[in-house]
């Protein structure tokens, strides 16, 4: 089985402006989703993560390169079939019901009157919007519509799901719902391919990812062969008459000699955290190594403020 | 066919729950209605009036419906993004196209039968009193003229529609049709002046409008002879010919729309 989505030397340049002034959003960008796989595809703002969804949907039109979706061309009506998509901050007709909205999207797939209304039904209960499928979209919240979103998304049932900023707009509950849903989707042998710049999203689920940085590929593949698995330092934290200090230990330090001093000196050990390269420690350094309007930067002096 | 015709009812059904439309059919319905009080002289004097201000009614708020909403049919949707959902969905661009041109003329079809059903109501009532000629026919007929007019300026405006702002394509909609209406003495007034070359120009530029003259026939001459609703009017074979003419300038028309919208960025 060949890959779901390919994606070939893509490059997107815009011109903007009265003068026509090109820039460039999108540059060299390929990597593949293999079936039944959840596919991240990560990058800080504008790092072009939408342009390139919206060139594999068939919106916007390479400006070199090539996509291909079940193995045919963008806009193929037959791999169209296949495929649900959820726009970014989607928008739906506001003089519409959530169930009428789904009706629409089935009628444009083709199913039949009794098929729309099972699905609709069924797809309203699994985003959590049963009771609102009557209510009209105007009277929805951006939660709710993301996640009405993701329901006509669903309506043919497509065997490949593309999500543009999935947890956007959603509270920590709505977001852990739309993991565990992208998780089911997996587990009933689809594939997922999400776009999001929230890190923990993608630890958590993601099989493998895609890093794009300043409209640049960085990297592809697992985590575990993305993450450097070398030891970067250890955390101590002891304690001493109710005050904590905590301690960065780098890997050439002896931590069982720090640890026998430590307790010589009455101090108890509270924890002992080896740290390893994590998703945030490659996404800044790849952001460092781009440098791309001083994101390395801003990310390093958040993580910072986080940390104090 | 099946998804052109969901995109057309969703297209006519965002139509009748839009309150701006139906303030503008009020108003159509309220010329008709008033059009009875206001005209003056023996019966068949007022139902002249009916006639003439309801077709008239008619023409003028469904060309304003035709533009005000021909306008945004497509702009709206690339402007709110709704287009988004859409175009990754098993579609053609182009059945978008026609999915709201076509929701368009079933709103239209359903604003003219309301101000058609309201004109024959009301000439009933005279015709009874009078018992003159009703020329029911004739005015079927008018209308049907009436209603290719609007489609043909539908299709401009959702030509413009499909590439230019609301308030641009509402005046370049406007400006053709009402250029439209004037083609007979624009092409007369334009035979006359500058050089050959420049007439050939302009006779040429001039076949970019369409010709609305041959939608409202009553009072014109056709043949050589003066054609009225209220007496000797155009046959069907007539309203067959100028319907095809609107066919074929709203299918060029709808034709350059669907290149656009084909090529066109949803950024």
């Amino acid at each position: 089985m060949s890959a779901l989505v390919e994606a070939d030397h893509l490059q997107k340049t815009f011109a903007l402006g009265f003068f026509r002034k090109k820039v460039r959003a999108v540059e060299d960008v390929s990597f593949t989703v293999e079936q039944n796989e959840i596919f991240g595809f990560l990058g800080p703002n504008g790092a072009g993560k939408t342009t390139t969804l919206k060139m594999l949907m068939g919106l916007i039109f390479p400006s070199s390169g090539q996509a291909r979706i079940f193995g045919k061309p963008i806009n193929d009506r037959q791999a169209k079939r296949r495929l649900g998509f959820l726009p970014e901050n989607p928008y739906f007709y506001d003089y519409l019901s959530g169930g009428e909205l789904l009706d629409l999207m089935g009628r444009l797939f083709g199913l039949d009157r009794a098929a729309r209304r099972k699905r609709a039904a069924m797809l309203l209960d699994r985003v959590g919007l049963g009771r609102a499928g009557d209510r009209a979209l105007r009277k929805y919240s951006k939660g709710m519509l993301q996640r009405l979103g993701i329901a006509q998304a669903l309506i043919n049932d497509p065997e490949l799901v593309v999500l543009d900023e999935p947890m956007s707009g959603l509270d920590p509950i709505g977001r852990k719902e739309i993991r565990d849903l992208i998780v089911d989707l997996k587990a009933e042998g689809k594939t997922v391919l999400f776009s999001t710049h929230i890190l923990s999203d993608v630890e958590l689920i993601c099989d493998r990812v895609a890093m794009l940085v300043g409209g640049r590929m960085r990297d592809v593949g697992p985590l575990s062969k993305l993450l450097s698995p070398r030891l970067l330092h250890t955390e101590v934290v002891l304690e001493k008459d109710g005050a904590s200090e905590l301690l960065r230990v780098p890997p050439e330090a002896d931590v069982d000699a720090l640890l026998s001093e430590a307790l010589a000196a009455g101090k108890h050990v509270v924890s002992v955290t080896p740290r390893r390269e994590s998703l945030e420690d490659l996404f800044v350094r790849e952001v460092d190594a781009a440098d791309v309007g001083g994101g390395a930067e801003r990310m390093k002096r958040d993580r910072t403020e986080r940390k104090s | 066919m099946s998804r052109i015709v969901a995109l057309a009812l969703n297209t006519f059904r965002e139509a009748i729950r839009n309150k701006v439309l139906y303030l503008l059919a009020l108003f159509g319905v309220g010329l008709i209605v008033l059009s009875v009080p206001f005209s003056q002289g023996a019966l068949h004097e007022q139902m002249r009036v009916t006639r003439d201000v309801g077709l008239a009614g008619i023409e003028l708020f469904g060309v304003l419906i035709a533009v005000f909403v021909g306008v945004n049919l497509v702009y709206k949707e690339v402007d709110r993004k709704t287009v988004f959902a859409l175009i990754p969905k098993p579609i053609h661009r182009y059945e978008f196209i026609l999915g709201k041109f076509v929701g368009m003329l079933m709103t239209l079809a359903v604003m003219f039968a309301i101000m058609s059903a309201l004109m024959a109501a009301v000439l009933s009532v005279q015709t009874e009193a009078t018992n003159a000629p009703s020329n029911s026919a004739a005015i079927v007929r008018a209308i049907a003229l009436l209603f290719c007019e609007v489609t043909v300026v539908t299709a401009i405006a959702v030509l413009f529609s499909s590439f230019s702002t609301p308030i641009l394509s509402g005046a370049f909609t406007l400006g053709m049709a009402v250029v439209g209406h004037f083609t007979p003495e624009l092409r007369e007034l334009t035979a006359r002046i500058g050089t050959v070359p420049s007439r050939i120009a302009i006779a040429g530029a001039m076949r970019l409008f369409p010709d609305l003259n041959l939608f409202y026939v009553s009072g014109a001459m056709v043949g050589g002879q003066r054609v009225t609703v209220h007496g000797s009017f155009v046959d069907w074979g007539y309203v067959g010919t100028a319907a095809l003419y609107g066919a074929a300038y709203s299918g060029c028309a709808l034709a350059l729309a669907m290149i656009i919208f084909s090529r066109r960025d949803f950024v």
